[in-house]
């Protein structure tokens, strides 16, 4: 992995941290720390509607190149269940370095 | 987030995908967005343009103290309906939200391509969904939480607090509960006149199902489907009926 792929996954980290901790709205949320492993689930006890005001976020964030709702449509609901920060990244990197080459 | 006014409300909604239009509404109480966006929605949205809208007083539109009568929220349908772009539209709704779709498409049927119907309750003020509900223990009410995330409700004090102050606050300070109780039956003779196409979806366990079958024998253009279940199929059976849904509506 270069240098420039890593900056690149830190920066979205960084941009979906804060998101979240947006759409959480509540003071405990601006202390906690949001890393890869961070469980939506388990962690952040993220309400579902919460989980879909964070995909429109992101959506404006990122723009037409992330579909996250597309993306969600191939996962079963279990692993949506399981889902953690870090795949939430890694499918955001991902869209953004395809569209890049395109 | 996009937000439509009426009455001095503001009615959020989320849009997914391009097509023609379909709109999704979700139950009383413990329903919002969220109903659908986790299940069948993102599927539909392939083939349609799909709008899901919070009902007022629920998820993240504004509280309304009144108007959670089937005309009143048939009216805030109508106002959301050109989000959902030009064309015919195909409703689906779930328990109340289900007979919305229905009151809107006897009142509007030039509007209406096709109507999806999950587990209508009938007569509207019999509240089967709410008794059923308010009997439910706290866990069992959780698993009826159409929550993405409701594998680990029993834990999970944040969310179960935020969903069931939703359910208190509907209960106690909004005219809902009298609402329901005041609903007038649908008359057979304009259930008879239905034109378009109408799919019931009913779980197989549940107390709902005999209305999906008054409903299949007066309703011209209907089919019953059932799945097994109970009252709160789209979470219970979200990949099923996902698929049933998009099955239905995208692939003939």
């Amino acid at each position: 992995m270069n240098e420039a792929q890593v900056d690149g996954e830190g920066a979205v980290l960084a941009k979906v941290a804060k998101l979240l901790r947006e759409v959480i709205g509540e003071e405990w949320a601006t202390d906690v720390e949001i890393t890869r492993e961070t469980s939506f689930n388990e962690d952040l006890e993220l309400e579902s509607i919460e989980f879909v005001a964070l995909a429109e976020k992101l959506q404006n964030e990122f723009g037409a190149r992330v579909d996250f709702a597309g993306w969600l449509a191939n996962q079963e609901l279990e692993q949506i269940i399981r889902l953690r920060v870090g795949e939430v990244v890694d499918f955001i990197t991902r869209c953004l370095s395809s569209s890049d080459k395109a | 987030m996009p937000l439509v006014e009426r009455q001095g409300l503001s009615l959020h909604v989320q849009l997914l995908g391009a097509g023609p239009p379909l709109v999704m509404l979700h139950g009383l109480l413990v329903g919002s967005v969220a109903t659908w966006w986790f299940g069948a929605a993102p599927k539909l949205a392939r083939a349609h343009r799909v709008l899901l809208a919070d009902l007022r007083g629920h998820g993240l539109s504004s509280h309304a103290e009144s108007g959670y009568g089937l005309a009143s929220l048939a009216d805030d349908l109508a106002a959301l309906l050109p989000l959902a772009g030009e064309g015919r539209v195909t409703l689906v709704g779930h328990s109340w939200g289900a007979l919305v779709a229905l009151r809107f498409a006897l009142a509007h049927p030039e509007r209406v391509a096709k109507l999806v119907l999950v587990e209508a309750p009938l007569p509207p003020s019999r509240l089967t969904e709410l008794e059923s509900f308010l009997s439910a223990t706290p866990a069992e009410q959780l698993a009826a939480v159409p929550d993405a995330v409701r594998a680990m409700a029993a834990r999970s004090s944040r969310r179960g607090s935020k969903t069931l102050a939703q359910v208190a606050r509907l209960v106690t300070t909004t005219t809902l509960l009298e609402d329901l109780r005041r609903e007038p039956d649908f008359a057979e003779s304009e259930l008879a006149r239905l034109s378009c196409e109408t799919l019931l979806i009913y779980g197989d366990r549940s107390s709902c199902l005999p209305s999906g079958e008054r409903l299949a024998r007066t309703l011209p253009h209907a089919e019953l489907i059932t799945l097994p279940g109970g009252h709160f199929l789209p979470a219970e059976q979200a990949s099923a009926l996902a698929s049933l849904l998009e099955e239905r509506l995208c692939l003939t």
